[in-house]
Parts: C-alpha cells; sequence; structure tokens
C-alpha cells in the first residue's frame, strides 16, 4: 500500500506541474549527452549553404534582441545627466562612473545588497539541511505518518504562494517578526519543491552502502553525514543555485516583509528607486550592482543554473 | 549479503522489532524541522488563505464569517473584473508567443555547431535575470525616445510610447514576459529535441520529405507533451504576473496593466482589507486548478 502511493505520488510530480525527476536525471545522462553532442551531425541533416546563412542571420537577430537590454543598462548606467537620446547616448564612450557613487551614497544600496545576500545565503543552507533531511528519511525510512507528510507537501503545489503570503503576513505581524531578518527569512525554508527533489534523488541511491555502515555500527546522524551527504553533491549543487536565485530575483515577500529602507532587499530597493523618481542613470546603475553577482555566478557555474531552474519548475 | 537481503523483506511484517522501532523514531527525527516549518509557514497558511477569504479580516478587529460576501462584492467590483480582463489578455499574449519564441530558439541551437553553446547560455541569460532590474532598463526602451518607438517609426507605425497607451500597455510587458521566459522554454525543448530519433528523420529525408515536412510529421509529434508542460507553467506563472507592472507601470494608465495579483497587493497590503484579498487569491487558486484540470483531461485522452 505504502509503495502504490508513493508510486502515484511520482507519477503525479513526472506528469503534473513538477519536473522533478528531471533534476536528478541529469547527472546521470550528463556525460551521455556530451558525447552525443561531440559526434557530428549526419551530413544530410546538416543544414545547406544557404540554411547555414539563414539560421546565422536568425542566430545573430536572436542574440541582439537578447542582449541589447543588458548593454542598454551598463552603458545608460555610465552616462550620467546626459538626456537620453538614440542612438548617440547608445555609445559606449564619454563614460563616468558618478551614477554609481551618486546611488551608492544617497541610497541605501549596500545595505540592500547585504540583505540580499543574507536572505540568499541563509536561505540556501536552511533549505538544503532541512530537504536533504527529510527527503533522505522519506526516501529511506519507514514510520508512521510517512505518507500523510508527504501528501501534505504535494498537496500545496496547486495552492498559488500568493494565498499563503497572506495569513503568514499576519502571523509575523502578530510575532514581532515584520521588518527582521527571521521574520523574512524562516518562512521560506520549508521548500516542497527541495524536498521533492531530494526524495526523488536520495531513493535512486543503493541502500547497500547505509546497510555496510549501519552494521560497521555507526550512528545515523554519522551515516547521514559522511556516507548521504556526500553522494548528495550533484543535488545539493544544482538545487543550491536554484533556490540562491529564487532568493536573490524573489520580490513579492521582501517587499512586504521590509517595511523600512534599511530591511529592503536590491530587488525591492531598486523598484523604491524607480518610484521615487531618481535619474535613470543611477536607477540602472543600482540594476548592474545588483545583477553582477548573479551573472559572475552563471558565467562560473552555468550548467548549475541550467539544471537548477529547468528541474525545479516549480517554486516550493 | 544475506542480512542485506533480510532486511529489505522484513519491513512488510505487520511487528515491528526494535530496529524497526529505532528506524521509525530516525525517520521522524529527520522529517520533522522540515515538516513543521512547512506546517506553520506553508500549510497552515496555505489552508487559512483560503478560509480568510470567506471572512472579513482586517488586522486589530474582530473577524467574523461572512460566507459569500467578499465574492459577491468582486462581483460588483469593476476593478476586479478589469484585473481579471487584463491577467487572461497578458496570458493570451505572452504564453503562446513564449512558447513560439522557445521553439525557435531551440530549433535555431539544436544541432551542434561551433558556438551552438555559447548561443544557448546568451539566450538563458534573461531567465536568471530578476525581473524587477529587467523592468528598470525596459521602461526606457519602450519610452517615447527609447528604440522601440523609433523600431515602430521604421517601420511606418506611430512613434509612441507603449507603456502609456492603454491598448499597447499590455502587448509590451508581454514582450518583456516573452523576452524572460523563451529561454527556459528553449532548454525544455532541447532536451525532448534529443530523444527525436536520428534515423527517423534520416529516412524521411531519404522519402523527399522537407524541413517543414520533416518538423510537421517526425519532430513536432515527439515535442508535444514538452509544449504541454510549457503552456501548463507559463499559463500558472502568467497568471501571477506583478513583478514587471509593478516597475514598470504600477497598474496604469488607467489600470489598463493592473493585475489580479497587484489588486491582491494593494487590497492585502495597502488598505488592510486582508479578507478580501484573500478572497481575490481564492480566485487565483481556481485559476490554477482550472489549468491543472484541463492538463488532466488532455492527459487523460492521450493515454
Amino acid at each position: 500500500m505504502a509503495n502504490v502511493t508513493a508510486e502515484a505520488a511520482d507519477t503525479t510530480q513526472a506528469a503534473g506541474t513538477g519536473a522533478a525527476g528531471a533534476a536528478a536525471r541529469p547527472h546521470r545522462t550528463r556525460r551521455a549527452d556530451r558525447t552525443r553532442e561531440r559526434d557530428t551531425v549526419p551530413r544530410a541533416l546538416r543544414p545547406g549553404r544557404g540554411g547555414q546563412v539563414l539560421r546565422g542571420v536568425l542566430l545573430a537577430v536572436a542574440s541582439v534582441v537578447t542582449v541589447f537590454p543588458f548593454y542598454a543598462m551598463l552603458v545608460l548606467s555610465l552616462k550620467p545627466g546626459a538626456a537620453v537620446s538614440l542612438p548617440g547616448s547608445l555609445l559606449p564612450w564619454h563614460l563616468s562612473g558618478s551614477s554609481y557613487s551618486a546611488v551608492l551614497d544617497a541610497q541605501d544600496v549596500p545595505r540592500w545588497l547585504f540583505n540580499t545576500l543574507v536572505y540568499s545565503l541563509v536561505s540556501v543552507v536552511g533549505v538544503l539541511v532541512l530537504a536533504a533531511l527529510a527527503g533522505y528519511a522519506f526516501a529511506k525510512k519507514r514510520f508512521r505518518g510517512r505518507e500523510a507528510m508527504f501528501w501534505s507537501f504535494l498537496s500545496m503545489v496547486m495552492v498559488p504562494y500568493h494565498v499563503t503570503m497572506i495569513p503568514t503576513f499576519i502571523m509575523m505581524a502578530k510575532l514581532g517578526g515584520v521588518d527582521t531578518y527571521w521574520g523574512l527569512i524562516i518562512p521560506t525554508l520549508a521548500n516542497a519543491q527541495a524536498v521533492f527533489l531530494m526524495r526523488q534523488f536520495i531513493k535512486d541511491l543503493p541502500d547497500e552502502m547505509f546497510e555496510a555502515a549501519r552494521l560497521d555500527g555507526c550512528s545515523e546522524l554519522r551515516i547521514f553525514v559522511s556516507i548521504v551527504l556526500p553522494l548528495l553533491k550533484p543535488i545539493l549543487a544544482t538545487l543550491g543555485t536554484f533556490v540562491f536565485l529564487w532568493h536573490w530575483n524573489d520580490f513579492l515577500w521582501p517587499l512586504i516583509m521590509g517595511q523600512s529602507s534599511s530591511m529592503r532587499t536590491l530587488t525591492v530597493g531598486i523598484a523604491s528607486l524607480q518610484q521615487q523618481q531618481v535619474p535613470l542613470s543611477q536607477v540602472l546603475a543600482g540594476s548592474v550592482i545588483a545583477f553582477v553577482p548573479i551573472f559572475a555566478a552563471y558565467l562560473a557555474g552555468q550548467r548549475y543554473f541550467t539544471e537548477g531552474v529547468t528541474g525545479s519548475a516549480v517554486k516550493g | 549479503m544475506a542480512a542485506v537481503a533480510e532486511r529489505t523483506t522484513r519491513p512488510q511484517k505487520k511487528r515491528r522489532g526494535p530496529h524497526e522501532r529505532r528506524e521509525a523514531r530516525i525517520g521522524l527525527l529527520f522529517v520533522l524541522p522540515c515538516f513543521l516549518l512547512f506546517l506553520a509557514f506553508r500549510f497552515g497558511p496555505g489552508i487559512a488563505g483560503l478560509v480568510l477569504g470567506f471572512t472579513d479580516y482586517t488586522i486589530g478587529d474582530t473577524t467574523h464569517f461572512t460566507g459569500l460576501q467578499n465574492f459577491q462584492r468582486m462581483m460588483h467590483d469593476p476593478l476586479f473584473w478589469s484585473s481579471l480582463r487584463v491577467t487572461v489578455v497578458y496570458s493570451v499574449l505572452a504564453v503562446p508567443f513564449t512558447i513560439l519564441a522557445s521553439l525557435g530558439l531551440a530549433l535555431l541551437t539544436r544541432r551542434a555547431f561551433r558556438g551552438s553553446r555559447l548561443f544557448r547560455s546568451i539566450f538563458f541569460l534573461p531567465v536568471v535575470t530578476s525581473l524587477i532590474l529587467a523592468s528598470t532598463v525596459f521602461i526606457w526602451i519602450f519610452s517615447t525616445k527609447g528604440p522601440w518607438s523609433d523600431l515602430m517609426g521604421l517601420l511606418g507605425l506611430p512613434e509612441q510610447s507603449w507603456l502609456t497607451d492603454s491598448a499597447l500597455v499590455l502587448p509590451a510587458i508581454a514582450l518583456v514576459g516573452i523576452w524572460s521566459r523563451c529561454g527556459y522554454g528553449m532548454l525544455i525543448l532541447l532536451a525532448r529535441l534529443q530523444d527525436v530519433p536520428r534515423e527517423l528523420e534520416e529516412a524521411a529525408l531519404m522519402d523527399g520529405a522537407g524541413p517543414f515536412q520533416r518538423f510537421r510529421y517526425i519532430v513536432a509529434p515527439q515535442l508535444k507533451p514538452a509544449f504541454f508542460f510549457l503552456a501548463v507553467i507559463e499559463t500558472t506563472n502568467s497568471f501571477q504576473i506583478f513583478d514587471a507592472i509593478y516597475v514598470m507601470t504600477g497598474g496604469g494608465p488607467a489600470n489598463a496593466s493592473y493585475s489580479l495579483v497587484y489588486q491582491l497587493y494593494d487590497a492585502g497590503f495597502k488598505y488592510s482589507d486582508l479578507g478580501y484579498a484573500s478572497a481575490l487569491g481564492c480566485v487565483l487558486f481556481v485559476m490554477t486548478v482550472v489549468v491543472a484540470l484541463v492538463q488532466r483531461m488532455v492527459l487523460g485522452k492521450e493515454k
């Protein structure tokens, strides 16, 4: 019976809103993908000369459209004061960093950056630890209430976050958590999506490894820390990237929880700059400051981003 | 080895030995921190949020069950109908074109060629970028003197700011949505495209099928589940459109871009009308469930 429900849960996930297994899968097939990528496309299916030109043109157009907003953001942030006129204002000379110093001096940008870092990093650690523990228990342990608990996690997939947000805010207002770090962070720690992905990943690990350690007399916590956790490295990396990105870019929850300027995150702060009618170049300077860390991380660990985002289709 | 084999069969017995009891205790211990937080901050509030929709809750006042009153009020609230219309129109504009653009990008970068990985990385970049940050620059792009207006001028269309025109504001925001989401769809479709048997395509080529026919009869059927998955994900996401609108237009001009979640946010956190905000949340919930039901029905038919 237990197995039946668990399997039903798996199919709901796979067929339903989440692409649950997808995050676990890439790790196992990545090598195969690469070899497949490398082996040459059959001559017959390769585009002819005309096709190649057409593809090149389309790729160029699509790339320009994709990159243009980033380019404009950067260049305009370096052109303070100048009336924006086209195409002159897009040319990369007569640049000045004064918008950056202006926005850093006049606004709480460093504080917002710090808040965003706290919100993202603490949440990543919390979510990963809690999800790894829970995922391990759901995947490998039998205990009373396991199915009921798992179903309660699943049952919230359909409920939009915006519904949950209102009572959580009321609760936090009563507990005095509004405008505090703990009020901002703690409600985001139990991430159902992370638990599903962890459970899925751990289910596929062979039992024998844990059994051997157990027969050697290792304590459960010891088994978890020195055997389970190292095996989880790939999923911790992709899931960690996804959770980090989600918190870094999160907007609505920090918006309602950070009521004073000093408790805003970067996204909320930059939206507030926009509303205060701060000059465009300064707003864009703020955007560049908020974007650079994500861009650097993207360059460094791109595949974790692509796997994390595609594997975790639904937010917790 | 024998011990392992024995262990895997043992838990099926009804009677529980000391080992099973210990295992159960450990399991519970491991799951509880996460589960309790989940109960307190997701499950509990999730249910409470749906229930609050049937009350007149405001902070610091006594609360009464008001039955369907919030929903009756909604029926006579022109702002609700307007925000619902904005949300649906936005989704109708954004979802199909996001999927089409995803398909285009996936087909363009499908075959490995020099630079194909770089192009995929470029197209995925907007997906990891916060919509708030992107919106700050799109405000300029869509402004009267911005490049979009110039481009329209080149095409012989009126040069104007799309964000201040009530008919053009949603298409403009949908363009931002498409820009930000199509890299995601591209990756989902690329994953499926790898599963299309090459032999089939080559065979079709031998039979003289052109690129369009090969796509229509061999590639497209393989992509169907992915299209479907994307349609559900993107529709659910677009029902929740808020961030971009908050920054770019603040719901204007004249509420022409005032979405359902925007109204929920204003009702709850600007006017402290948390009961009504929750009722709007219930509507969003029902819309999400309808999408899921449609998905179930279509999937059921496929099987």
